[in-house]
């Protein structure tokens, strides 16, 4: 007697669970059940298992009956023809949805010519075994696993075109590349996905050879005059959005550009861009510290005297200005009016980002580096042929890794651009590397794709031949421009008065717990107290209670709050922390004694 | 520089009489410290930086039979930690050469150490309340393999002042003052776990043999008081790798060794070597107070004469107030409380003071450098 369990519950007893099962896959693939339906009998348990709810993931494939695919070459010819749609196919049972359950008792053949009586089904096409973003990258099937993974993953940062609509669109971080091409190695599955007209990365030559010593370890080298001619180039928007908030007691914001009299007022060069409206207007080019939406404010604390006041409102200045290091063009201008019926602003400003130093770049095969060197295009190394290569890749990142994929569609892509054709690189069904070699021969160069090439800057033939060739390479998004920091002086806390954490405050780097380990057991004692002088202050101690005095250094006159004023008072020079330190103990109640000038 | 005469001695006896002592000076310089090294900081950083490898290097030696001793990181921590009691207290026990000789008598004594309960050579055990006795149902093939008989557990029971009687294999004891049920179950597990022979604190004794061919026991467990105590023991070469035993039993010396020979080998059966001088100065630091101190908030960071480094380290608040409520005065001769309040370090460079007066001497406005 089996058990049948229907999402998981148990709902009744049959006598044969197994042939059950055939029953109603059977009923399932006439179409009586919906195809969404998936059962499976566990032998084991001896139970039958019925799926119908949603959230489970299911995987076409083609059922075969006695070693032989369900779907014909007859029906295939009617696909084509369009007498026929897949919907069609899943009708008449000739392609099934299977679940993880099911799938336990599935016996699934890769290719059709592996078929056996014993199998139940068959892959549609074997590149199934990858998923969408893998399937659109070449010849994975030559590459380590992992850096599939990794390739994958690299594409997903590459800066294309993210929207089509991106142009009244107000995103944060929002990138696109100024021009970008279709890949010359493609696959199948990047014109089903429309990623033809959605391409992203620009077809490169590129030369496999270390150089200078700049493109070691992981590192790239850019061909500072194709960037100049606009390689890789891309644009950064920065929204910028503001509300006309209402307060309590009718008063409200105001955007505008603020009047001389209004608190905080910056200069008058910084409220340049303004129009009459208090927005800046689209074409601007603004500059860091520049105001882009000006706006003022009530006070945030109404005090007694404003109370008397009344009508002459004191406002506050609190405009929007450009973020620090994000200067650019106004690119556009809207407003409308937020869902609470104030007036709403938003902005965007465009920022020019071409090729830096710093500035990562990846091929899609997971072979990605950041640029370690803009060279000019004299210096750099060339071919026999004059062909300068845009980018130059250490070999060193080759042999650990295995990933073929990068040399394949390196070579491919030089046949590709010789031929003036594309390349299919899809998996296991695309065009096979020999071929492609011996294209390459019949174009005059060598099978291997090899080349001799010239140092750019002595002009000697370099001893080894260099691997070139054309790929595919995209921009991912992480901008040394968006990422870069530095401070000497800067923005401090109020309560301890130690810098600031973080980039957007402009913060320092703190020398923590164990760094300062370092330097006592360097020994760097005094070099040690200047890294932590941020805080210094110099503290009148009097020197008859131990607690901290007032002292006007000008007058040379102190006081002590128990010793009155002619208490001695002595200076001090300690930490921030520590007088705040000192205030805590006395505020539970501890007395902290000074003793200062005195040996105990 | 005078050189410590053990160290000329040495020298002599390696190189000669008539060796060149120029030779020895410079590399004895050469060996000391500098005044004002942070020589504490050095060792801490140079274990600590050791120690963060270990965690992912554990091994694991699994259906080995011989006796599983904490190592690793685990291990250091019990050793720095100086905790009382030890996961895996071990013994080495090496015997006087006319024993050590024999696998027999080795063998014996190894039988004769391990510590035997009555509840291990017990069966089943019940209580009677009609009768108000407890029934003990020996295990004769057991008592067999320890060389046990039933006069044995009835010579302890009788030191245990209780009443019993032998019938066959079963022991039925009454007590005079146990009538409840209560009482029974107590006097039962107390009885159970009477020591009939061997050591208290010995679980395991495993034969060893050396290379020269004689033979030695490993325990599982350690009773270093008892085991020294008897005949067929070298004192000398026996040791435990319980460090606060080894303190009670031997000394605070042994116990110094213990901990420098027990954390290097830790290091080193990782494949880690700290130098030994990192681990002598942690050990002395140890022990420099006669009883062995752990690393840690009840040891010596929790003594530490700055009231500031006290608080620095844990648990501030208490230790703020403890320090208030005794009048206690920070002389700000440590690390932690010249960092707090920004002043010169008193190691390295911080170590010196020199004061350059040019002209008039300074202003007292300026001063301030023996803040106390």
């Amino acid at each position: 007697m089996s058990l049948i369990f229907v999402n998981g519950k148990l709902v009744g007893t049959t006598d044969d669970g197994e042939k059950l099962e055939k029953t109603l896959i059977d009923e399932r693939r006439k179409g009586e059940i919906k195809p969404f339906v998936n059962l499976g009998y566990r032998k084991r348990s001896d139970s039958l298992v019925i799926n119908t709810d949603g959230g489970r993931l299911t995987r076409a494939l083609i059922v075969v009956k006695d070693g032989k695919p369900m779907v014909t070459d007859d029906d295939i010819a009617l696909l084509e023809e369009g007498h026929m749609t897949w919907e069609d196919l899943v009708a008449k049972g000739k392609i099934e949805y299977l679940d993880a359950e099911e799938e336990e008792n599935a016996y699934v053949a890769l290719n059709e010519k592996d078929l056996t009586k014993d199998h139940t089904h068959l892959e549609i096409t074997p590149l199934s075994v990858f998923g969408t973003q893998a399937s659109m990258l070449p010849f994975v099937n030559h590459s380590n696993a992992h850096r599939n993974v990794t390739a994958v993953k690299s594409v997903q940062q590459g800066v294309g075109t993210y929207a089509s609509n991106h142009m009244v669109r107000m995103d944060n971080d929002a990138i696109v590349a100024v021009d970008q091409q279709r890949p010359i190695v493609t696959t199948k599955i990047y014109s089903n996905k429309a990623f033809n007209s959605h391409p992203l990365g620009q077809n490169i030559v590129v030369a496999v050879v270390s150089y200078l010593g700049y493109n070691m370890d992981d590192a790239i080298i850019i061909n500072k005059s194709s960037v100049e001619r606009g390689l890789f180039r891309s644009f950064f928007f920065r929204p910028y959005k503001v509300e006309e908030a209402k307060y309590t007691g009718g008063q409200s914001d105001l955007i505008t550009v603020p009047d001389k009299d209004v608190t905080g007022y910056r200069s008058e060069d910084a409220y340049k861009h303004l129009d009459d409206d208090g927005i800046a207007y689209p074409g601007a080019i603004v500059e860091n510290g520049d105001v882009l939406i000006g706006r003022v404010s009530p006070p945030r604390f109404v005090s007694s005297v404003d109370k008397f006041r009344l009508g002459i409102q004191k406002r506050v200045e609190s405009s929007i200005e450009v973020r620090m290091g994000e200067g650019g063009v106004v690119e556009n201008v809207f407003v409308t009016s937020s869902g609470e019926g104030n007036k709403y602003v938003s902005l965007k400003v465009r920022q020019d980002r071409r090729v830096e130093i710093g500035d990562k770049f990846g091929s899609r095969s997971g072979q990605k580096g950041v640029v370690g060197m803009l060279l000019p295009q004299e210096d750099m190394p060339f071919t026999l042929s004059g062909i300068v290569p845009d980018l130059l890749f250490s070999p060193f990142s080759i042999p650990s890794r295995m990933a073929m994929a990068y040399l394949f569609e390196l070579l491919s892509g030089k046949v590709g651009a010789l031929g003036g054709r594309y390349i299919d690189g899809t998996s296991f069904t695309g065009e096979n590397i020999d071929d492609i070699q011996k294209e390459l021969h019949a174009h005059g160069f060598r099978e291997n794709g090899v080349e001799i090439m010239y140092n750019g800057i002595t002009g000697e033939a370099m001893q080894a031949r260099i691997f070139v060739g054309n790929m595919m390479y995209v921009r991912l998004k992480h901008f040394v421009a968006n990422k870069i920091q530095y401070r000497a002086r800067g923005p401090i806390q109020l309560l301890t008065r130690q810098p600031t954490e973080g980039k957007s405050k402009s913060g320092g780097l703190r020398l923590g717990e164990m760094e300062k380990d370092c330097f006592v057991a360097y020994g760097a004692a005094l070099a040690l107290k200047e890294r932590f002088d941020s805080d210094k202050i110099t503290l009148p101690v009097c020197s008859k209670c131990g607690l901290i005095a007032v002292y006007n250094a000008k007058k040379r006159i102190g006081h002590c709050m128990l010793d009155g004023d002619d208490a001695p008072i002595k200076l001090v020079e300690v930490s921030a922390s520590f007088k705040i330190l000192l205030d805590e103990l006395k505020s539970v109640g501890l007395y902290p004694k000074i003793l200062v000038g005195k040996k105990v | 520089m005078e050189i410590p005469k053990k160290y000329v001695e040495k020298f002599n006896k390696i190189y000669g009489e008539k060796a060149n002592l120029n030779e020895l000076d410079k590399i004895y310089s050469r060996s000391l410290i500098t005044p004002g090294e942070a020589v504490g900081v050095v060792a801490a950083q140079s274990i600590g930086e050791a120690s963060t490898q270990m965690t992912l290097r554990t091994k694991h030696a699994a259906g080995l039979t011989s006796i599983h001793i904490t190592s690793g990181l685990p291990r250091l921590i019990e050793i720095f930690d100086a905790k009382k009691e030890i996961s895996t207290p071990v013994m080495s026990i090496k015997l006087k050469p006319e024993t050590a000789k024999s696998k027999q008598k080795v063998l014996d004594f190894a039988n004769a150490i391990i510590e035997i309960k009555v509840e291990d050579i017990v069966t089943v055990y019940n209580i009677n309340m009609k009768r108000k006795a407890i029934e003990f149902t020996l295990d004769r093939d057991t008592m067999h393999d320890y060389g046990l008989t039933a006069r044995d557990v009835g010579s302890k029971l009788k030191e245990m002042n209780v009443e019993f009687s032998l019938e066959g294999d079963t022991i039925n004891v009454k007590s005079k003052t146990s009538d409840t049920l209560k009482k029974l179950m107590k006097l039962r597990n107390k009885i159970s776990a009477t020591t009939i022979s061997g050591v208290p604190g010995i679980k395991r004794s495993v034969l060893n043999t050396s290379p020269d061919g004689t033979f030695w026991i490993s325990t599982a467990g350690s009773n270093l008081d008892i085991i020294l105590k008897k005949e067929e023991v070298d004192v000398k070469e026996t040791t435990c790798n319980d460090i606060m035993e080894t303190a009670k039993v031997l000394g605070i010396e042994a116990a110094r060794n213990l901990i420098i020979e027990e954390s290097n080998n830790t290091l080193q059966s990782v494949g880690l070597t700290v130098d030994l001088r990192h681990i002598f100065l942690i050990a002395d630091a140890m022990c420099s107070e006669g009883e062995v101190r752990g690393i840690g908030r009840y040891g010596i960071s929790g003594e530490t004469e700055s009231v500031f480094a006290r608080a620095a380290f844990e648990t501030p608040f208490k230790h703020l107030v403890d320090a208030s409520l005794n009048h206690e005065t920070d002389s700000f001769n440590f690390v932690a409380d010249n960092i707090i309040s920004n002043q010169v370090v008193p190691v390295g460079t911080g170590t010196v003071k020199l004061v350059y007066r040019h002209g008039r001497e300074n202003k007292e406005e300026t001063g301030g450098e023996n803040k106390e």
